[in-house]
């Protein structure tokens, strides 16, 4: 594997929104068809494809569907002619998709899918919370959050590597909060082109519809040839773990920048207790942690990085070093293991062969894509330094805002 | 620690670029300087509507910002009206801290612009500025006429013109910096496309001291 970098007077570093960074890690991985239907907030990286399409500086077929339904069902043929795809949602233009995202990890097609969070409705308003993109989390498509532009950007490039790696063939959804990530504009460094081509050689899917050498992709099945079916999906899900780490350390040795694939762990040297969340608002948590350091509170930050597939081991062993857990939801689990949000179940589930035991607190805070300011932080942490001294909770569930 | 916000209010679509000129243009000055600054609209005024109100924002700070993921500025210390009658309907000099300064695109001069702002006794000068006259009479028609095809919304909009300030922004950016000094003349000026409009409004302010009521 290419361990050298052959020229770094390409790169350049650019202020951009997370929007415009996905739409420039399109052009970077050099997709071959780009399926568009508008939603805010993702629409600006659609609106910038589109201009890199039209000035030719990107040479891709440019649909632009009917809705959403179609877009993504547009995505899937075009995978399945041997396309490397690019496609993207926000909020309710995610679930109108639903019913293509099984059949195209069941026909192991690696499309990938930018997702810039919006609300579902209610409230439906133009703010992020997860839920758009975490309610598909089980369709087997490979799911993670970036915290700011340019994480997006390196992220879309490992998840095409990673989805189109033959051992894994699994469509990607590369996720970003709208609003505090998709419209925030910060330093984005662009890598020289060359790079790029060296870490994601172009796409070949071993079996493309072509009519010189027919294949047959999601036929009518019978029972009995279903659990082969599915377990190879199951399979191939539990197995992309290795190619996601050795494609994390490819990227690290190319680009320099070195992510661990799994979980960010933010001052959490010393730290009793953590938060243990996803996306932007760690940009916030990172200073609201900074300050109650300097005022001796041993807190700290587990950012999980990668949800599925779900780091069960990792992140039973990164928790398990804590006594207290506080798991930021931004997403709705209604009637769920909390009555809050649906990461604290996945938060408990990886500990409960811990033989520590850390005790976890499920926040629901930045509901409707309110920001999640630096007080909310310190509230939260009060809420698990008492948890803590106390020995156990006080509830699993508070709803930050709501209470004294 | 210095910490600024400038708040500019603008006309959805038909002015939007103008305003989105003189928050970026400030930011990236400030950056120039060596400070922490961010440039943003408002998220929510976002998808613009023709002639709605809508808000840009930039934030400048000699620490690094970490109220960057907020969505607007609660506390604007400069405010800046694209359009004249603007002055009228709504209260953009909500949450200003005694000692800011109130920019307006108008022809009337600051005696008589006063009347209309709500809350004065906060205001540390009113800066009147005719920055349609100084920059182009005839802008308007000719933005409209090249609007004319997307007016759903500018948000992520291909700008026909890629320069920065070409009309009307480079007389409020003048009024701005001069009054204020948030940004050397040295470092914005060399970003401003129509840099005669930017030079004449720096000659042809109407600056109205005023006495803050303290805090």
């Amino acid at each position: 594997m290419a361990t050298t970098v052959t020229s770094s007077t390409k790169k350049k570093t650019v202020r951009m929104n997370g929007c415009v960074a996905s739409a420039q890690a399109a052009k970077y991985a050099d997709v071959d068809v780009i399926t568009a239907y508008p939603i805010r907030p993702y629409t600006a990286t659609m609106m910038a494809l589109a201009q890199m399409v039209a000035n030719g500086e990107l040479d891709a077929e440019y649909i632009v569907a009917d809705s959403e339904h179609s877009q993504l069902s547009i995505a899937h043929g075009a995978s399945s002619s041997g396309a490397r795809v690019f496609t993207g949602s926000s909020g309710v233009g995610v679930q109108f998709a639903y019913e293509l995202y099984s059949p195209i990890s069941g026909s192991r097609m690696p499309v990938q899918m930018m997702i810039a969070d919006r609300t579902l409705d209610p409230p439906g308003d133009f703010g992020s919370e997860h839920t758009d993109a975490l309610s598909t989390r089980d369709m087997g498509w490979l799911m993670g959050w970036a915290c700011d532009a340019q994480e997006a950007f390196d992220n879309h490039l490992m998840a095409y590597r990673i989805g189109e790696d033959p051992r894994v063939l699994l469509p990607q959804m590369v996720c970003q909060d709208g609003f505090f990530v998709s419209h925030i504009t910060t330093d984005v460094e662009l890598p020289d082109p060359g790079q790029v081509k060296e870490f994601l050689p172009p796409y070949k899917h071993p079996y493309p519809l072509d009519p010189r050498h027919p294949v047959s992709h999601g036929p009518q099945i019978m029972p009995e040839q279903g659990p082969p079916l599915q377990l190879e999906r199951a399979r191939a899900m539990e197995g992309s773990m290795a190619v996601i780490e050795q494609v994390h350390d490819e990227f690290a040795q190319i680009f320099g920048r070195k992510y661990d694939p799994w979980v960010e762990e933010f001052m959490t040297d010393g730290a009793e207790v953590v938060f243990f969340m996803q996306g932007g608002h760690a940009v916030t948590a990172r200073f609201a942690i900074q300050h109650m350091r300097d005022e001796g509170v041993k807190v700290g930050l587990v950012r999980l990085r990668t949800i599925r597939p779900y780091p069960t081991d990792r992140v039973n062993q990164v928790l398990s070093k804590f006594k207290v857990v506080g798991v930021i939801e931004t997403n709705m689990g209604l009637g769920s293991v909390s009555s809050g949000g649906s990461l604290y179940a996945e938060a408990c589930a990886a500990l409960y062969e811990s033989p520590q035991h850390p005790l976890v607190i499920s926040f629901m805070a930045g509901m409707g894509g309110e920001a999640i300011v630096l007080k909310e932080f310190y509230w939260m942490t009060k809420k698990m330094t008492e948890a803590q001294r106390r020995g156990k909770i006080e509830k699993r569930t508070h709803w930050v805002g709501f209470e004294e | 620690m210095s910490y600024t916000e400038l708040t500019v209010w603008t006309r959805g679509i038909i002015m939007d670029k103008e305003g989105r000129d003189i928050v970026n243009s400030i930011s990236a000055s400030a950056r120039l300087e060596g400070k922490f600054a961010q440039a943003m609209e408002n998220y929510v005024d976002n998808p613009d509507r023709t002639n709605a109100p809508t808000r840009k924002y930039c934030r400048l700070s000699d620490n690094v910002l970490e109220n960057e993921l907020t969505y607007e500025n609660e506390k604007p210390n400069i405010v800046v009206l694209v359009e004249g009658t603007m002055v009228k309907g709504w209260d953009y000099m909500r949450g200003m801290p005694p000692g800011g300064t109130l920019v307006i695109n108008t022809h009337y001069t600051p005696e008589y612009m006063i009347r209309f702002v709500p809350g004065p006794e906060r205001l540390a000068q009113l800066v009147c500025v005719d920055a349609a006259k100084l920059a182009d009479h005839k802008w308007l028609y000719y933005r409209l006429g090249q609007l004319g095809l997307d007016r759903l919304s500018t948000e992520g909009a291909a700008e026909r013109s890629k320069a920065i300030a070409p009309d009307i922004a480079a007389p409020l950016i003048a009024a701005v910096v001069k009054s204020t000094g948030i940004v050397k003349r040295e470092t914005i000026e060399p970003m401003i496309a129509n840099k005669k409009a930017f030079q004449m409004a720096l000659g042809e302010l109407h600056i109205m001291p005023l006495k803050p009521v303290a805090a």
